[in-house]
């Protein structure tokens, strides 16, 4: 098959021009970007799938419900929908995020690896151990929910059990961790030789970390009024909450594209564009601030709150994917690993 | 003590015996029988399966053949009236350089693996415990030269051991004794910064100006990388070669990176607080 195949390409070849040519012509073929070393990626790209990005966005959903529960057990709120909301939210997504990490891994039956060591200068360890350490603690805040609401069948010795968790404490303990887990994903992703990540090393974890906290924020919005259950005092909070992450989110993502500069090019492709512009930069943050400083309806409030979840996912898969294309594109590389490129600040700085 | 390479390129004839015995020594399975048009280069790249990668360079910098070139014309040596608006610009030259993992001094795949698999043996190469990678495959975008790659099939990550099991018994690497030219050198580090010092000189002094050692911390090896074990006597710059000119450490920008999400973590927290007391 494979003999057939050359043969046939090469007769195609010598019909160019009637004449005979090499099978590689550098700068005559006009499908081929043989700039450097015909075209190879000098770097290679992440092998992470769908799970990763799917991960990203649920666990900074997690992350920021946590948040939320959290300071509205300091301000002393009473709302159980809404503590029920978050708590939950927080307990199912700190469920489903370690399967799918683990489900990625080349060899999952090893997941425990992650934690025989700690190394700080890995954001791969240090997220492990934080989402292992939060899944717990956010899990027993979960459990005396659990408990109080009844669903751990009734009065038994579990329940009794569960209901002696401190929750607050264990809340405000479990906080750092919980909102490290929703920023660290974008410090995962700028520790690397991507160059449109690398590129963006301040600014990529606080991105990651505003858009966690809108997500949770819309998320828990969005059950309220699913259910009709939340006190119209909470639904105004997390309303004024929702406009003012949004616009920190949007200052974030603006000047982590001028950050970028032209590193930034595949947010901007033809596959991932439409995405990135039309999804996220539209749909998931301009819109629904249009929606949320207008008039107050609940049909307003759920689609916002609809178009910032799936903005939210948008933005994470188009900077994972995007990473692929930047990881793929030599030119892009080489001039960022160029002395007085893209990292004229490292110079120096590494060395002490 | 510290073992390395040195890679002279000029004197690589790419003969490929360093791909074929890493290979061997190493049981990697075949790359298939793919025809690239890469010149003579068929592997193309460093992989999981391929630690030692002859690149072919044909004509480096602007000794390119450009246009459409009549090469029967070429061959029967009419230089003149090449068609198509055709130029010659010199045959050139051909440029080999054998690849193979760097074996950084402060590795960033080493930094970036979770697991621990990742160490530097007491030959102070880099090498990665087999029985401890769980896959996780983040050593891979780690790499500013492209060498470390998971494995599909397998799902782990590998590269060059630098012939970990070799060097126990005392032998060189693979590739290194296959080597018909002496272009791969193996040996303690110090002594091969000593003896590439004096080719790159020899090769000055032999009307070479642009010969360079690649993989110092001036050039290869910098950005808090601190050199190279695996150094390459180059011709040409870099990106010639898909090598990067001044590649940096990515774990450099993590204690930065944390302590500004820190900030905004307290920035958004107080902003959420203050919302809902309304
Ligand atoms: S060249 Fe890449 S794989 Fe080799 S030690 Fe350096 S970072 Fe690791
Ligand atoms: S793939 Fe293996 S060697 Fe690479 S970082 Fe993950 S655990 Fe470490």
């Amino acid at each position: 098959m494979g003999v057939s195949g050359i043969r046939g390409s090469m007769a195609e070849e010598t019909k160019r021009n009637g004449k005979p040519e090499t099978s590689h012509r550098p700068e005559t073929d006009p499908k081929r970007d043989d700039k450097n070393y015909y075209g190879i990626p000098p770097i290679k790209r992440a092998h992470w799938t769908w799970q990763i990005y799917v991960y990203f966005w649920i666990g900074g959903i997690g992350a920021g419900s946590h948040l939320l529960a959290t300071i509205g057990h300091l301000l002393g709120w009473k709302d159980e929908a809404f503590f029920r909301t978050t708590k939950y939210t927080t307990l199912a997504a700190m469920t489903i995020s370690p399967v799918l990490l683990i489900w990625d891994l080349g060899r999952p039956e090893r997941f425990l690896n992650m934690l025989r060591i700690l190394k700080l200068r890995s954001p791969m360890s240090t997220g492990s151990w934080a989402l292992s350490v939060f899944g717990s603690m956010s899990g027993l805040v979960a459990t005396k929910q659990a408990a109080e609401d009844g669903l751990l069948l009734g009065d038994n010795f579990a329940s009794r059990l569960a209901k002696l968790v401190p929750d607050r404490l264990v809340s405000v303990l479990a906080l750092p961790l919980g909102l490290y887990v929703g920023a660290y994903t974008g410090i995962l992703l700028i520790a690397t030789s991507v160059p449109m990540w690398a590129r963006n090393w301040l600014l990529m974890g606080p991105t990651f970390l505003s858009s966690a906290v809108s997500s949770g924020l819309s998320w828990t919005s969005l059950v309220l009024h699913l259910g009709n259950w939340g006190e119209s005092k909470t639904l105004g909070a997390l309303k004024r909450a929702e406009r003012v992450v949004l616009v920190i989110e949007a200052i974030l993502i603006a000047a982590s594209l001028i950050r970028m500069g032209k590193w930034s090019k595949p947010l901007f492709s033809k596959k991932l564009g439409p995405l990135f512009v039309g999804g996220t930069l539209i749909g998931g943050i301009a819109a629904p601030l249009v929606l949320l400083f207008g008039k107050e309806t609940r049909e307003r409030s759920i689609l916002a709150s609809v178009l910032v979840l799936v903005g939210g996912f948008l933005f994470r898969y188009v900077m994972v994917v995007g990473g692929r294309e930047s990881a793929d594109d030599p030119e892009s590389y080489f001039s960022f690993a160029k002395k007085d490129g893209g990292r004229p600040e490292v110079s120096g700085e590494g060395s002490e | 003590m510290a073992t390395g390479f040195l890679t002279d390129t000029t004197v690589c004839i790419g003969c490929k015996a360093c791909e074929v015995a890493c290979k061997q020594w190493n049981q990697l399975p075949a790359d298939g029988y793919e025809l690239t048009g890469d010149s003579y280069d068929n592997t193309k790249q460093l992989s999981g399966d391929t630690w030692r990668h002859v690149a072919f360079i044909e004509n480096p910098k602007k000794k390119r053949l450009t246009g459409d070139v009549d090469l029967v014309a070429l061959a029967e040596d009419v230089k003149e009236d090449l068609p198509n608006g055709a130029e010659l610009d010199g045959l050139g030259r051909w440029t080999f350089m054998s690849d193979v993992c760097k074996h950084c001094v402060e590795a960033p795949c080493q930094q970036a693996c979770p697991t621990g698999a990742i160490i530097r043996n007491e030959f102070d190469n880099v090498y990665i415990q087999p029985d401890v990678c769980n896959g996780c495959g983040y050593c891979v975008p780690a790499c500013p030269y492209g060498v470390i790659t998971s494995v599909p099939e397998d799902g782990r990550a590998f590269k060059c051991t630098l012939c970990y099991d070799r060097q126990i018994d005392g032998l060189e690497p693979a590739c290194a004794k296959a080597c018909p030219t002496n272009s791969i050198m193996f040996g303690e580090v110090e002594e091969l910064e000593r003896v590439a010092e004096e080719r790159v000189k020899q090769l000055h002094d032999r009307g070479y100006p642009q010969a360079f050692l690649y993989g110092t911390p001036e050039v290869g090896g910098t950005g808090g990388i601190g050199g190279n074990h695996s150094k390459f006597i180059l011709m040409d710059v870099p990106e010639t070669y898909n090598l990067p000119e001044n590649p940096f450490l990515p774990q450099d920008k993590v204690a930065g990176a944390t302590v500004a999400s820190a900030v905004a973590a307290t920035v958004i927290g107080a902003v959420v607080a203050w919302a809902f007391r309304g």
